[in-house]
């Protein structure tokens, strides 16, 4: 093979890698990008950063946690909008970029302009047409207002495709589904703090001042004792008392499925409460110390108030609220980590680490084709600082979490994505490290930026809080951190193995190594130890996980498709050890065998999740056709292995 | 002194239980058993999902299963694939020969050695469990006491003597000779201390007891007091079944005999009076009798807050044996082991209704003697693994140059 053509080889790879990349960063840019023109919001003017600032740390439960409003509103934002950003534009036509803090300031206490907001996504202008509303596009995003002239109907489309079995549904029923869905939590978060904003009017006089909610609260225990007396002497239902207090509870009903941001007063109580919850609660006389919670509902009507005055004294209300509620948090000791979390929130770490990983994966394809001289030095040094950079991001991260989670940093299936992120990229640098030949210091970034991507992907399509608690079963830190990190180290080694084996196929197939013996020599090295480590980490995580089974479930070994994923990664490795200590597969079939040790892997840590059986079961139904191309790529790769194989021994 | 044989000479031909030795100890077979271990593992995993796991692993690697035929998605596969308890048989032959016995004297090796040792651990601790262990399940209200687990899986006939109220004399009739009775097997079982027997016969492993008017009794199938046993297809969930079959009572004093039918979904158990003796005949889960009795003090079911996502199940439970009292507590993670029985906290139910409901708590009951041998094996192969990957990591970097020109 001439070095011309060589040459010529190494840029087609290079074009093709480039391509690929361009694909990646495209897709993630096209999915976060609201499609259409930008909106205008007649006399919108952004929040100050002071606010957002403070309404970033305001505690929340939610989920079973407490947790910073900026996570709640990122994961609302994110399910509704499908994405953390949202722009528009004021009066002056200015773009605005809303972050979710500042997306859901203005559902809770500016209806008026959230609801122009284009909140909804909508990839199918069919769901619009089916509800009679006129589409802008094929794939956009609308406001509430919009879509209001349809919500009669999406209500009751929505009602009948629910009673379907979900295998039944055509994508365009699924679609009506969802956006039904969202509607709702939108106008659960759009209604919950309009009592604080409208009080309750008695109806008496047209001009008549409407009663806040705290001192209908006040009046509760006079409310109460009217109502009985009416019920005594046969007036149920009449009277200033029953109007009273039908009216309050109509205006607490839209808050009773709110956010949970009141801290109990009794310390035994975990369960943190909702407007609604408090409004009811002393209405009812449930409550039996009534004055913390009627301070609670008069501190966030002032809040609420406050904006009439001007965004200062809002700020001011909103600090009062958010110091006194975190204070208070903090005397149960609940949410220590909220400063954190909401740093972690504004950080973007995993985004971050795309772009430097992004940046590397760029610079390593310079390296690649630059060779051995200086320049390639330089490119080298490059492309391993930027690498270093996005692992280094992905590391405080991951550290972050532990820290906001107080657990191991494995516990659901994102989890896992992360930290096979930075565990592939750890390892690659660490057989660079010992091979020094540039192929792993070229393929870590690459790896970084495949699997980082695939995590933002993920989190788009299942866009809950994954910092969440476990159930009980797994609420265990110990066998969290040896078995269920030893298994993920063990998918990433495993990973590893075929990205190198990729990468030997390819360039000893294209003729891209200039028959390099050495450099063969030492990727099949690589994969050779990288096969005995993902050997090791597997059989070991097995092992243990099946020893926690035994002392969780009460057996070793049940058959769960989790389990077996595991075993089948353990089984493959040892044919490839065991045919190649025998002679039976020499280096091109190590190689060829090794990058079948993908399909294992992603067979075990994703496709068993579609299966829908077992204790391990996520119940995924979408996204399948994506493994199936992975499949597909992987034997479309050996068959090439295989064919290059053939065609060297003809000569 | 010997000469080495010509470079073109023929092989010496070894001898048959040389070839059979090497053959059964190589490297071939090792691979070869792995393939399709793995091969089993993989389809079993896929086939689980329409025919559920216990019909499955009956299937794939029960010791009866020599061959199989897979199916996916409900269509058999035309592959042919030996059981899996026997490839796993034949794989600890093949360690043991070729990973133990038939070992190279090489120290570099001895890592591989021990996780060879460490694996065939695992493996007939694996066999134990197949043909040793036994599980169940006990069930008991705050306050109550238990002292027997039910099977999940097998079913019996239990025939009792009730005296005063109460079952007296029990005998059982164990489910190893009841699931045989298919077709036209009959057994005839003779009852010590009865004053009949009994004749099983049509064994179905999930039937339901239906009205012979309502839905017409297919061919050859006995009806008995106005219902006829339907058989249906097994459950996925294999402990959802409800088995039943024929039983022919045969009185001791020559009077005419009786045909029942018995149905682990019926309600009641038959009822039979003989002689002024009373005697209960019923078909249920095997209840198995444990060494002492537990007793549950408190159950507390606790969830994140603001969800129904559990984050504790705790039994505080009392063991009560020959009169001596213990407290323990068991809880998801941290089983009770006593006696070489497991408790393990496994669900919890609500009894009753109102203000009389109580918590109950589902306790499953594991006996395996081989319950540890698995932590064992993991830190013999763990250890054997390290010492290999060790050394050889060690001779590759002290072998490896620095300077070799770059891609």
């Amino acid at each position: 093979m001439s070095d011309s053509s060589s040459n010529a080889g190494r840029k087609l790879a290079a074009a093709l890698v480039l391509a690929g990349l361009a694909a990646v960063f495209y897709n993630l840019v096209a999915v976060t990008r609201a499609p259409g023109d930008l909106r205008t919001i007649k006399d919108y003017t952004p929040w100050s950063a002071a606010c957002i600032a403070v309404a970033e740390t305001l505690p929340v439960q939610d989920g079973g946690r407490i947790k910073p409003l900026a996570t709640y509103a990122g994961f609302n934002m994110l399910a509704i909008y499908g994405s953390r950003s949202m722009t528009v534009a004021g009066n002056d036509g200015k773009a605005l970029t809303l972050t979710p803090a500042a997306w859901l300031l203005d559902t809770l206490f500016r209806p008026q302009f959230a609801i122009h907001h284009p909140t909804f996504r909508v990839d199918n202008s069919a769901v619009l047409e089916a509800v009679g509303v006129k589409p802008r596009a094929k794939r956009d995003r609308y406001s509430y207002a919009q879509l209001q002239p349809g919500l009669e109907k999406l209500e009751e489309l929505a009602a009948a495709y629910d009673s379907l079995d979900p295998k039944q549904r055509d994508a365009v029923q699924q679609q009506i589904l969802d956006l039904a869905y969202n509607v709702r939590d939108f106008e659960g978060l759009l209604g919950q703090f309009t009592f604080a904003r409208s009080g309750v009017a008695m109806g008496a006089a047209p001009d008549e001042q409407p009663i806040t909610l705290s001192i209908v609260m006040d009046k509760a225990p006079k409310i109460r004792d009217d109502l009985a007396t009416a019920q005594r002497e046969g007036k149920t239902g009449r009277g200033p008392a029953a109007y009273l207090y039908q009216a309050a509870s109509q205006a607490a009903s839209l808050a009773l499925h709110g956010m949970n941001i009141f801290p109990p007063a009794e310390a035994t109580d975990r369960a943190w409460k909702n407007s609604g919850q408090q409004i009811m609660g002393v209405l009812n006389g449930a409550i039996p110390l009534p004055g913390p919670a009627i301070e609670d509902i008069r501190t966030l009507e002032q809040t609420t108030r406050a904006l009439d005055t001007g965004e200062p004294a809002f700020l001011t209300e909103l600090t009062r609220l958010r110091d006194g509620l975190a204070g208070r948090a903090a005397a149960r000791g609940e949410g220590r980590y909220l400063d954190l979390e909401a740093a972690y929130n504004r950080a973007d770490w995993f985004l971050n680490a795309f772009v430097l990983f992004f940046v590397g994966a760029l610079c390593a394809v310079a390296m690649w084709m630059a060779g051995p001289g200086r320049a390639g030095r330089i490119l080298a040094a490059v492309t391993l600082g930027w690498t270093l950079g996005g692992l280094g991001l992905c590391v405080i991260a991951i550290v972050q979490r532990c820290l906001i989670m107080q657990r191991a940093p494995v516990g659901n299936l994102y989890d896992t994505i992360i930290f096979i992120s930075a565990t592939s990229v750890l390892l690659a640098l660490l057989i660079e490290w010992v091979t020094r030949r540039r192929f792993a210091l070229g393929l870590a970034p690459i790896l970084g930026t495949l699997l980082v991507f695939l995590s933002r992907r993920y989190e788009m399509g299942d866009p809950k809080d994954h910092l969440d608690p476990l159930v009980a079963v797994l609420a265990s830190n110990f066998w969290l951190t040896i078995h269920v990190l030893t298994i993920t180290l063990g998918y990433a080694a495993g990973l590893l193995c075929a990205l190198l084996s990729a990468l030997y196929i390819l360039m000893r197939g294209l003729r891209l190594d200039r028959a390099d013996g050495e450099l063969r020599r030492s990727l099949t090295l690589a994969v050779y130890g990288m096969l005995c480590l993902t050997l090791f980490l597997s059989l070991v995580g097995t092992v243990l996980g099946g020893i926690w089974a035994n002392d969780s479930w009460g057996r070793f070994w049940g058959w769960d498709p989790k389990e077996n994923g595991a075993l089948l990664i353990v089984i493959w490795t040892l044919v490839i050890l065991h045919a190649r200590l025998g002679g039976f597969i020499r280096e091109w079939g190590l190689h060829l065998a090794s990058v079948f040790t993908a399909c294992i892997v992603v067979f075990s840590w994703w496709h068993v999740n579609f299966l829908g059986v077992g204790l391990h079961n996520y119940g995924f139904t979408t996204g399948k056709n994506v493994l199936w191309t992975f499949y597909l790529a992987m034997l479309g790769l050996m068959l090439f292995g295989a064919i290059s194989k053939w065609l060297e021994s003809r000569k | 002194m010997d000469l080495p044989p010509p470079p073109d000479a023929p092989k010496p031909r070894l001898p048959c239980a040389r070839r059979l030795l090497a053959w059964l100890s190589g490297l071939g077979l090792a691979t070869a058993l792995l393939v399709v271990l793995g091969m089993l593992t993989w389809l079993a995993t896929l086939e689980q999902i329409d025919s559920g796991l216990q019909h499955t692993l009956r299937k794939y690697f029960d010791w009866r299963a020599v061959y199989l035929i897979p199916e996916i998605g409900g269509k058999s596969v035309p592959l042919p694939l030996p059981g899996g308890y026997w490839v796993c048989a034949l794989l600890v032959v093949n360690l043991t020969l070729g990973g133990l016995l038939r070992w190279r004297r090489d120290w570099q090796r001895v890592g591989v050695w021990i996780s060879h040792l460490g694996i065939i651990f695992l493996l007939v601790a694996g066999g134990v469990a197949h043909h040793f262990s036994q599980r169940g399940h006990m069930r008991i209200a705050e306050g109550a006491s238990s002292d027997t687990a039910e099977d999940y899986f097998e079913h019996v006939v239990e025939v009792a003597e009730i005296q005063k109220g109460q079952a007296d004399i029990i005998q059982v009739i164990g489910g190893q000779y009841l699931t045989d009775l298919t077709g036209s097997a009959t057994r005839c079982i003779e009852l010590a201390a009865m004053p009949f027997k009994l004749e099983l016969s049509g064994w179905m492993r999930n039937a339901e007891p239906t009205p012979v008017g309502a839905k017409a009794a297919p061919a050859g199938v006995t009806a008995s007091d106005g219902y006829c046993l339907v058989p249906k297809p097994d459950k996925t969930e294999a402990e959802a079944n409800t088995p039943g079959c024929v039983a022919r009572i045969v009185h001791g004093d020559g009077a005419d005999p009786e045909t029942i039918l018995l149905s682990s979904a019926a309600q009641e158990p038959y009822t039979l009076r003989h002689g002024g003796r009373v005697f209960t005949i019923v078909l249920r889960k095997r209840l198995w009798l444990m060494p002492f009795t537990v007793r549950l003090d408190k159950f507390t079911a606790e969830f994140h807050p603001g969800t129904m996502k559990p984050s504790k199940f705790v039994s505080a439970i009392t063991r009560i044996e020959n009169g001596r009292e213990a407290k323990a507590v068991i809880q998801m993670n941290e089983p009770m082991r006593y006696a070489n029985l497991t408790f393990y906290q496994a669900s919890y139910d609500q009894l009753g209704r109102g203000a009389s409901a109580k918590m109950a708590t589902v306790l499953e009951v594991v006996s395996n003697p081989a319950d540890k041998w698995p932590q064992y094996s993991l830190y013999v192969v763990a250890f054997g693994l390290l010492v290999h990957f060790i050394t050889k990591f060690v001779g590759f970097i002290q072998a490896r140059s620095r300077h070799h020109p770059h891609v």
